[in-house]
């Protein structure tokens, strides 16, 4: 039985809820988390994107009872780790509806978090399952690689500095 | 059941011409919710805290809009950008059109923004010019101020707005000189986008209401079969996340805007609602739909267009010339049924209740929803309050409103708030397809290898059928995208187009009948220089005259928006520059080329593609595109990369076959978009002008799919004459 996860680093009883609930729709449902959305509902868009333990996971396909006592971080839950993702986002004006683009920035921050310097077929492959249906690709990967660069930059400062 | 009467033909939308008469010195009814707030007009509030709200009538399905309306209307008041917020309209017939479809809200709107911003700014003026008592004419404005020059005070809008609140509109208000703009044109981000990066954008799924719940409607599998029994199990009827099940009939007649019918099974939450609509049986009635087959629909109009079909236009004498011509070519071009899929699948959110009807959905005209409704409901429309989210992508889907009447009809017989979701499987199968179409091009050669006499036919069913059941032949406004209105105009030539009733709903896809005609005819362009040993750049403008208008059998157009063939040479030429055409050519690079004119707006594309075994990766995109006066160059130069993407996707890979009435594909493994491992690198180049501001959301797409497999041509010799590429 489902009982306990951990989202955005508040713990959740879920015991209450089906087992085979897809976590989607509990944390968009019960939770009033709208920024995960659904796009599919069979892990071929990527529109659900959320972290279990650090790792992008389609949401619309993780039954509860396999998200039991992890770590699941939502888009929500990553305004205060992806800063300069975020900038770098609305600067070079990546969003068009927007729909697509939570799940395609959960799925960004976990790639420069594990990959601090991405090549471009390290980015393609990393958000190849997230679908933009209104044609963003080339400015995801642009917003990528510049805010890969900067947070180089200023780690590079901050050694420096010391 | 009668339905309002509704005159929302693409005609209407493309016909309409220029500014509607709404004024800008109209008061609104509704009143501010603060006082001292000034608010001339319908667009505008000044508060007392100097924010500037200014209000966005159209739908924000990302191409930018609601920035738009904001940089222009800002930038004639010459507000503060960092004081501007943006509201959404409800569904009013106060503020005039609000169908956001046809790339047209700018074309319409340009001038009557530009004159509620500057009409705000006399206001402004005019008391400021009374609080110090001096004459209007010594004063200035400047980021949110009033500025009096000689006696250097300063007074910022929000200090003003009380008194200004208790002015007169002006008669006439001085718009700015073009060179004085601040926003307009400029690269100005999008308002929505800090938002959107922290998952906060709110769109029609993300909005709650207290005690409603969630419908998932099992659709009948072919287009008018209707229930005939309904079996709950026990399982489902025992849970207590389960609320009901609601029959929903199917509407006879066309289409219209109505819902399909079906089942709707009712929950306390999407997952349950979900769960359950699998596990109910439902029995079906028949239905003629269900011997729908696409395969034999497009092979009937393939059939069509090898036989003569009714004369639209014609002149000279084709045949006679055919007969004495040595060289004459003929080829079939053919597109397939199309789904907008927009990633954002149908949802809506409706409550009717004693108080009225209020509904939160992503659609594109909320007065048409408004208007839906009050006849499906038979309420006054001073009821019906359509309040509109963000749309995640539409490309003309959620211009039709079936999807909100089925959550008005469920919430009304619930009596609570229901939200309706689409699954992915509902809204790919139960679309409003894009038509597909077969197109004859048959053209005899003179000496110079140019046309002597040209036909051209066309057979695709007609959007008319949402409107009138059976309605079967293309109208004037569909053939105007690209088959009457066309700058390839011969002294002998013919043009025919015929049409069949399909066994699903057919409708306006970005574009629309642009895609499948600007592909016949520039792939038949690319085959005849290939003939005539001509570069089809060389070819193309060797056929036009250096300038004048291209009228033809085309329908009339409002003014200042007169198709131009220098223009339509000019992009062209510049896309000939900026892709180094004659130098990839001499150095064997494939390179295709199309061009063509679309909701005033001209755009040339070309597109290289690698070689040998390679020959079907997109490497590179050149877009060049005269949209006249634009509003945001970055979202111009967005749209134009996403209408390559949109495109790439048509031409390679998407397509929706039906079978016994039933869609075959039913999510994105089926029914494949491009993703991010495939698409080129795009170049855009957009054309500086003072023309009248014509489209930009859809003009992009139409010469993409022809540039590309014109490009394939010239990497391997083998002509794609059919879309998609992959088509079965
Ligand atoms: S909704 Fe989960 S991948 Fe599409
Ligand atoms: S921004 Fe619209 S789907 Fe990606």
């Amino acid at each position: 039985m489902a009982k306990n996860l951990m989202i955005n680093g508040e713990s959740i009883d879920v015991s209450d809820q089906p087992e085979q609930m897809p976590l989607l729709w509990f944390i968009r449902d019960h939770l009033h988390l709208t920024g995960t959305k659904y796009g599919c509902g069979k892990a071929l868009c990527g529109a659900c994107t959320v972290l279990v333990e650090g790792t992008p996971t389609r949401s619309c396909q993780l039954p509860l009872s396999v998200a039991e006592g992890r770590d699941i971080t939502t888009i929500e839950g990553l305004v205060d780790v992806n800063q300069v993702i975020r900038e770098v986002w609305v600067e070079q004006n990546v969003a068009q509806c927007g729909y697509c683009q939570s799940g395609q920035i959960v799925a960004a921050t976990a790639l420069l978090q594990s990959n601090p310097n991405p090549s471009e077929q390290e980015i393609e492959s990393a958000l190849v399952g997230n679908l933009c249906r209104c044609g963003t690709y080339s400015r995801i990967k642009a917003a990528i690689q510049t805010a890969a660069q900067r947070i180089q930059q200023s780690a590079t400062e901050e050694l420096e500095g010391e | 059941m009668t339905q309002p009467v509704i005159n929302l033909s693409r005609r209407n939308f493309l016909g309409a011409t220029g500014v509607l008469v709404l004024g800008t010195t109209l008061r609104p009814a509704f009143s501010s919710t603060q006082t001292n707030s000034f608010n001339p007009n319908l667009f505008v509030t000044v508060h007392p805290d100097n924010r500037v709200e200014i209000v966005s009538h159209r739908s924000e399905m990302g191409q930018g809009i609601r920035t738009a309306i904001a940089q222009i209307v800002a930038d004639e008041m010459d507000a503060d950008w960092n004081d501007v917020s943006v509201t959404q309209a409800l569904g009013d017939a106060r503020y005039g059109d609000q169908n956001t479809d046809g790339s047209k809200s700018i074309r319409i709107n340009l001038d009557r923004l530009r004159e509620a911003g500057a009409s705000a700014r006399q206001m402004l003026m005019q008391a400021a010019a009374a609080k110090w008592d001096v004459g209007i004419d010594t004063l200035t404005t400047e980021e949110g101020q009033v500025v009096h020059l000689s006696e250097k005070k300063r007074v910022t809008y929000g200090e003003l707005s009380s008194n200004a609140a208790t002015l007169v509109p002006p008669k006439n208000v001085q718009l700015k000189n073009r060179k004085d703009f601040k926003f307009i044109g400029k690269a100005v981000p999008h308002v929505d986008a800090s938002l959107i990066s922290e998952g906060q954008g709110k769109f029609g799924a993300d909005i709650r209401l207290p005690n409603m719940v969630v419908a998932v409607v099992k659709r009948p599998p072919a287009l008018g079969q209707q229930a005939t029994s309904v079996n709950v199990p026990e399982a489902v009827k025992n849970d207590s996340r389960f609320v009901r099940v609601e029959q929903l009939d199917p509407t006879p007649g066309a289409p219209l805007f109505f819902p399909v019918g079906g089942v709707a099974v009712v929950a306390s939450d999407t997952y349950s609602a979900m769960q359950f609509s699998q596990m109910i049986d439902i029995e079906w009635s028949t239905s003629d739909n269900q011997s729908f087959d696409s395969r034999s629909f497009q092979q009937d109009l393939r059939s069509m267009v090898e036989s003569d079909l009714p004369t639209v236009h014609q002149s000279g004498d084709v045949d006679a010339v055919f007969n004495s011509s040595e060289k004459v070519i003929e080829h079939t071009y053919e597109t397939a049924f199309l789904s907008h899929a927009p990633m954002e699948p149908p949802v809506a959110l409706a409550d009717v209740s004693a108080e009225g009807v209020k509904v939160f959905a992503p659609v594109q005209d909320p007065q048409n929803t408004q208007l839906q409704i009050v006849g499906w409901l038979k309420v006054p429309v001073e009821s019906v309050q359509v309040n509109v989210t963000l749309l995640g992508g539409a490309f003309g889907r959620k211009s039709k409103p079936d999807f909100v009447l089925e959550a008005v009809e469920l919430s009304k017989r619930l009596s609570r708030p229901v939200r309706v979701q689409w699954s992915r499987e509902n809204d790919l199968q139960y679309d409003y397809f894009h038509a597909p179409s077969a197109q004859l091009y048959k053209a005899s050669l003179n000496q110079n290898g140019l046309p002597s006499a040209w036909l051209q036919r066309a057979a695709y069913p007609s959007i008319t059928s949402t409107f009138a059941p059976q309605a079967k032949s293309p109208a004037d406004w569909e053939l105007d995208m690209g088959f009457t209105k066309t700058p390839y105009l011969f002294e002998n030539q013919r043009m025919e187009a015929d049409g069949l009733v399909a066994g699903v709903r057919i409708g306006w896809l970005r574009s629309v009948c642009n895609i499948f005609q600007a592909f016949g005819a520039n792939v038949f362009v690319d085959e005849l220089a290939h003939e005539a040993k001509v570069d089809p750049i060389d070819y193309r403008l060797a056929m036009w005259p250096e300038k004048g208008l291209i009228t033809g059998p085309a329908m009339p157009t409002p003014p200042g928006h007169e198709f131009k063939i220098e223009r339509l040479r000019n992009v062209l030429n510049r896309a000939r520059k900026i892709s180094n055409w004659d130098t990839g050519k001499a150095e064997g690079r494939n390179l295709g080329v199309a061009v063509h004119h679309s909701f005033y707006s001209y755009v040339a594309t070309v597109i290289e593609v690698g070689s040998g075994s390679e020959s079907s990766q997109v490497k590179n995109a050149w877009m060049v595109m005269d949209c006249g006066t634009y509003i945001n160059e970055d979202t111009c130069r967005a749209q134009m990369e996403g209408a390559v993407i949109f495109a790439l996707s048509l031409a390679q890979m998407s397509e929706i076959s039906i079978k016994n009435g039933i869609v075959e594909q039913d999510n994105f493994d089926s029914y494949r978009l491009i993703r991010m491992n495939q698409p080129p690198n795009i170049f855009v180049d957009l054309v500086e002008s003072t023309e009248a501001p014509a489209g930009v959301g859809e003009p992009g797409v139409p010469p993409v799919a022809p540039a590309l497999t014109n490009a394939i041509f010239a990497a391997t010799g083998v002509r794609h004459r059919k879309l998609p590429m992959s088509m079965s």
